[in-house]
C-alpha cells in the first residue's frame, strides 16, 4: 500500500514538484504557548464553511427557490429525501456555529492584537469575511420561506430602510420591491448560493495565503515577553493533525445537534396572516436588535432607530480598522485602552443577548 | 281669621297657582280659536296627553297663548314657529323627552329620557331620500296631535296597534324601494300567518309584535351585532319572552327552550363560537311567520343545512315507517331544542342508543342486527383513527416531520363524519364502503407514523455508530499525534545529547 502511495506521489512530482510544498509545510512552524489553543479557531470557522458548502450544495439538488415551492421543498427535503433531515439540519446548526467560531477567531485575535502590523490585511479580510458570515446566515434564514424567516427579514431589512438617504434604496434594493415577496426570496437565495461565496472564497484564499505566508501571531505581552522561548509545532504535520482532531471533534458535535434537536421548518409564510408574538432574529442579530428597542423613539432631533443603526455602524467602522488607529500595539507596545474596549464589547453583547432571550 | 284675610288669602293662592301650574293657566287661546274653526287638530289635541297635562299649542309652536287676535297670537316677534316639520319635530319633543329633570319635577313623568339617543343610533336615522330631514321623527310613530299614552288603545303604538304603524311604510312596496330595494315588504302578512300575529289580531297584546323584537326607538338593521335580531341575539331576543314561566304561563308551552338550546351543539356554536351559520330561533321557527315545526316539516326544516342526511332518510325504509307512526324524522332521534353533537353512541343496540327504541326488542329481527352491525363498524373506525392519531402524535412528539400523516387524519375524521351523515340511509353496505375508506387512510396515516418512528430510532442508533466510530478515529488520532510528538522530542532529546 505504501508502496503504491510511493509511486502516485513520484508520479504527481514528476508532474508539478510536490516537494517544493512539502519543503515549505516542512519549514513552518506554530508558536506554542499559553494562549495557542485560540489558535484552533479560525480551523474550525475553516471547517465550518467547508461543511456549508458540502451540505449546501447537496440542499440545492433539491430546494427550489420560488415563493410557491421554497417552503415545499424543503418539507420535501426533510421527510422525503434519504438523509436530506440530516443534511439540513446539519446546514443550519453549522450555520450558527459557524458564527459562533468566526466570533471567537474574530475576539482572539482582537484580544492576543493579533491585527497588528504586518497583518493588518489578514484582519481586515477577516472581518469582511465575518460580515459576509452574518450576510449568509441573514440571507439564509429567508430560504425556507417559513412564518418567522418572513417576518424577520422584514423586520431586517425595515431597519435598513431607515438610514437617511441611502436606506430606503437599499431596503427596495435587499427585497427587489417595496415588500417582502418571492422576488426577496430570489434575491436572497442569489445572494446565499452565489454572491457571497464567490466574493468568501477569494477573501478566504488571500486571508488562508496570508497566515500561511506571515504565520502565527504571538500575543504581544509574549512577544514582548520575550516571545515563546522558541517553543514551537511543525505546522506539517502536528498542528494540522490536532486541528483534525478538533474537526473530528465539531463533526460529531453538529450530529448530535442535528439528531436531538433537528431544525424545525415551522408554518409557511403568509404575507397577510399577522406577524407572530414575540419575534426576534437569530442570537447574532439579538443585541442589536435589543440595542434598538432600548434607544428612545427620539432622541434630540434624531430618530432613535437612526441613532442606533449610525451608532452600529460607526462602531463596526471601527473595530475594523483597529490596527489603523492602535499605534501602541502597532509600535509593540501594551495598551490597556484595546483590551478594556474588548471586554466592554464582549460583555455587551452577552449581556443585551441574554436579555433579548429573555424578554 | 276675618272674611277680609280669608279673601286676601283666596286670591293670592289662586293666582299662585294660576301662574305655576301650566294645567291651571289662563285659558288656552290657540286651541279656542282652532275649535271654533272646527280644526280637527284641536279635537285630537283634546285627547292629547300633552293636554292633560297642561301643555298648550304655543308649547311647541311658539306665539302668544294669551292673544285675542290671530295676528298678535300668531306673531313670529311673539316667538311664533309656526308647524314644525322633519327633524325639527325630533327636536321640539326632545327638549322635554331628553330632560330628565323636566320629565321627573316637572310632569311628574316616570318614562325614559333617552329616546332621542336611542333614536339617532337607529336604522331610521338615515337621512330621508329629499336629502333634508331623517326618515323618521317622533310624530311618524306617535302621531302629531292626539298623542295617546303607549297603554291607550288608540295609541298607534299600543302594542295591538303596533305592526299597524309600522306596515304604514314596510308593507310598502315603493316606499321602502327608495331606502331598500332587497327588503321584503310582506312582514306584516307573514305576521298575521304566524302565532304571534293571530293571537295580536285576537286581542292578546302580550304576544310579539315588531317592537318585542326589533325594539321600538333603537331599531338597528338586522345586520349590525347590536341589533336585537342580529343572529346571535335573536336566542336571548326570544328568550326575554319565552323564558319567563310567569309570562309563558296560559300559553300552554315551556319556557326551557333557551336553556335547553344553549347546551345544545347549535346553541354552543352560536353563542359561545359566534358562529352565525349556526341556526338561531328563527332559523326553524321562522321569524315574522314565527309557528314551530309540524311532524311534517321538521325534516325539511333540518333538511334546509342537513341536505344529504335529510336526502338520506328519505330515501331509506325509516321514511316509511316514521310518517306511519306519525314520528317527527330527525327530533325523534336528535331531540328538537337540546340536540347534542352526534356521536356512535346513538348508533346500535345499546341502551344509550336512539335504534334501541325501536329495534332493541328482538335480536333477531333485521334492524336489530344492521344497527349492531353498524355500530360495530362505526367503533373500528373510531378505533383505527385514535390509533392513528396515537402514532402521528407519537412521531411528531419525537420531533419527526409528519405533515403529510397528519394531513391524512383529516381525512380520516372527514370519513367520520361522512359515516355520520351515510347512517341516515340506514343502508349496511353504503355504510360499510364510507367506514372502510375511512380506516384505508388511517392505516395509510398510521403506517407513515410508524415509518417516522422507525426512522427516529434509526437516526438514533445511526448517531451510536457515527459517535463510536469518530470517537475511535479521534482516539486513533490523538495516540498518533502523541507519537508522533514523542518520536520528535526523543529525536530532539538524542540531537542535543
Amino acid at each position: 500500500m505504501k508502496k503504491r502511495l510511493n509511486i502516485l506521489y513520484e508520479w504527481v512530482n514528476d508532474r508539478v514538484h510536490l516537494e517544493d510544498l512539502v519543503e515549505f509545510l516542512g519549514k513552518k512552524y506554530v508558536p506554542v504557548h499559553s494562549h495557542s489553543v485560540w489558535y484552533y479557531f479560525g480551523g474550525v470557522s475553516l471547517f465550518l464553511f467547508i461543511i456549508q458548502v458540502v451540505t449546501g450544495i447537496l440542499l440545492l439538488l433539491y430546494y427550489k427557490g420560488s415563493e410557491e415551492l421554497a417552503f415545499e421543498s424543503i418539507k420535501f427535503i426533510m421527510s422525503k429525501v434519504a438523509f436530506g433531515w440530516l443534511i439540513r439540519s446539519v446546514h443550519s446548526w453549522a450555520a450558527n456555529l459557524f458564527v459562533l467560531a468566526a466570533m471567537i477567531h474574530m475576539f482572539s485575535v482582537y484580544f492576543t492584537k493579533a491585527y497588528r502590523k504586518p497583518r493588518e490585511i489578514t484582519w481586515l479580510t477577516g472581518m469582511l469575511m465575518f460580515f459576509l458570515v452574518l450576510g449568509f446566515g441573514f440571507s439564509g434564514y429567508l430560504l425556507p420561506w417559513n412564518e418567522l424567516a418572513f417576518f424577520a427579514t422584514k423586520v431586517g431589512t425595515d431597519i435598513a430602510g431607515v438610514i437617511p438617504v441611502i436606506g430606503k434604496p437599499i431596503m427596495v434594493f435587499l427585497r427587489g420591491g417595496e415588500d417582502v415577496t418571492g422576488a426577496t426570496l430570489s434575491r436572497f437565495f442569489g445572494f446565499h448560493v452565489a454572491v457571497f461565496p464567490g466574493i468568501f472564497t477569494v477573501l478566504l484564499g488571500i486571508h488562508l495565503i496570508l497566515v500561511q505566508r506571515q504565520g502565527m501571531s504571538e500575543p504581544l505581552h509574549i512577544e514582548r515577553g520575550g516571545g515563546s522561548g522558541g517553543k514551537t509545532m511543525p505546522f506539517f504535520p502536528n498542528f494540522l493533525l490536532r486541528d483534525l482532531l478538533l474537526w473530528l471533534i465539531v463533526l460529531n458535535l453538529l450530529a448530535i445537534l442535528a439528531v436531538f434537536f433537528p431544525w424545525e421548518l415551522g408554518q409557511k409564510a403568509d404575507a397577510f396572516a399577522p406577524a407572530p408574538a414575540g419575534i426576534k432574529p437569530e442570537w447574532y442579530f439579538m443585541f442589536m436588535f435589543q440595542t434598538l428597542k432600548y434607544i428612545p423613539a427620539k432622541l434630540w432631533i434624531i430618530d432613535g432607530e437612526v441613532f442606533g443603526i449610525m451608532l452600529f455602524s460607526i462602531a463596526g467602522l471601527l473595530w475594523t480598522l483597529v490596527p489603523f488607529w492602535d499605534a501602541k500595539s502597532a509600535r509593540g507596545e501594551k495598551s490597556r485602552r484595546i483590551i478594556y474596549i474588548g471586554i466592554f464589547v464582549v460583555m455587551y453583547i452577552i449581556a443585551l443577548t441574554i436579555l433579548g432571550w429573555l424578554s | 281669621m276675618n272674611g277680609r284675610y280669608r279673601g286676601f288669602l283666596t286670591t293670592f293662592v289662586l293666582i299662585f297657582l294660576l301662574h305655576c301650574s301650566p294645567a291651571l293657566r289662563a285659558q288656552d287661546g290657540c286651541l279656542t280659536c282652532h275649535q271654533t274653526m272646527e280644526d280637527p287638530r284641536a279635537a285630537l289635541f283634546l285627547k292629547d296627553v300633552h293636554k292633560a297635562k297642561g301643555f298648550s299649542c304655543a308649547d311647541c309652536h311658539g306665539g302668544n297663548r294669551n292673544a285675542e287676535d290671530m295676528e298678535t297670537a300668531m306673531d313670529p316677534d311673539a316667538g311664533f314657529r309656526g308647524v314644525p316639520s322633519g327633524d325639527e319635530i325630533t327636536e321640539m319633543c326632545s327638549t322635554c323627552h331628553s330632560d330628565g329633570s323636566a320629565m321627573v319635577k316637572t310632569y311628574n313623568s316616570i318614562l325614559p329620557w333617552g329616546q332621542k339617543a336611542l333614536l339617532e343610533a337607529s336604522v331610521h336615522n338615515k337621512l330621508a331620500s329629499n336629502g333634508k330631514e331623517r326618515i323618521v321623527n317622533c310624530a311618524t310613530c306617535h302621531n302629531a296631535h292626539g298623542i295617546l299614552p303607549v297603554e291607550n288603545p288608540a295609541s298607534p303604538v299600543y302594542p295591538l296597534n303596533v305592526t299597524k304603524t309600522c306596515g304604514k311604510c314596510h308593507s310598502d312596496a315603493s316606499y321602502m324601494r327608495i331606502y331598500n330595494p332587497t327588503i321584503a315588504v310582506d312582514q306584516v302578512d307573514k305576521y298575521r300567518t304566524s302565532v304571534h300575529g293571530k293571537k295580536n289580531a285576537s286581542g292578546d297584546r302580550k304576544v310579539a309584535e315588531c317592537a318585542s323584537c326589533h325594539g321600538s326607538h333603537e331599531i338597528r338593521s338586522a345586520k349590525d351585532v347590536k341589533s336585537r335580531v342580529y343572529p346571535t341575539n335573536v336566542p336571548e331576543t326570544c328568550s326575554s319572552c319565552h323564558s319567563n314561566p310567569e309570562y309563558m304561563a296560559g300559553y300552554g308551552i315551556e319556557s326551557d327552550q333557551f336553556e335547553k338550546y344553549s347546551k345544545s351543539v347549535h346553541g354552543k356554536a352560536l353563542l359561545e363560537k359566534n358562529d352565525i351559520g349556526a341556526p338561531a330561533c328563527n332559523d326553524c321557527h321562522g321569524n315574522h311567520a314565527a309557528t314551530p315545526p309540524g311532524v311534517a316539516s321538521v325534516s325539511n326544516v333540518c333538511g334546509t343545512c342537513h341536505a344529504l342526511n335529510a336526502d338520506l332518510f328519505a330515501q331509506s325504509p325509516h321514511k316509511e315507517a316514521f310518517d306511519e307512526a306519525d314520528l317527527p324524522e330527525c327530533e325523534t332521534c336528535h331531540g328538537n331544542h337540546e340536540i347534542v353533537s352526534a356521536s356512535e353512541k346513538l348508533l346500535g343496540v345499546s341502551d344509550e342508543a336512539v335504534c334501541s327504541w325501536c329495534h332493541g326488542g328482538d335480536p333477531e329481527s333485521k334492524g336489530y342486527k344492521t344497527a349492531a352491525s353498524m355500530r360495530l363498524l362505526a367503533d373500528s373506525m373510531d378505533r383505527a383513527e385514535r390509533r392513528a392519531i396515537g402514532l402521528v402524535e407519537d412521531a411528531e412528539q419525537k420531533g419527526m416531520e409528519i405533515s403529510d400523516a397528519k394531513f391524512k387524519l383529516r381525512d380520516a375524521r372527514q370519513a367520520i363524519l361522512q359515516s355520520r351523515t351515510m347512517v341516515h340511509s340506514f343502508d349496511e353496505e353504503r355504510f360499510r364502503e364510507v367506514i372502510t375508506a375511512g380506516i384505508a387512510v388511517t392505516a395509510v396515516a398510521g403506517s407513515e407514523a410508524n415509518e417516522a418512528i422507525d426512522e427516529y430510532y434509526f437516526r438514533r442508533w445511526g448517531l451510536v455508530f457515527a459517535t463510536s466510530m469518530l470517537i475511535l478515529l479521534s482516539i486513533s488520532l490523538y495516540v498518533y499525534i502523541r507519537k508522533l510528538e514523542k518520536r520528535k522530542e526523543t529525536g530532539t532529546r538524542n540531537s542535543a545529547g
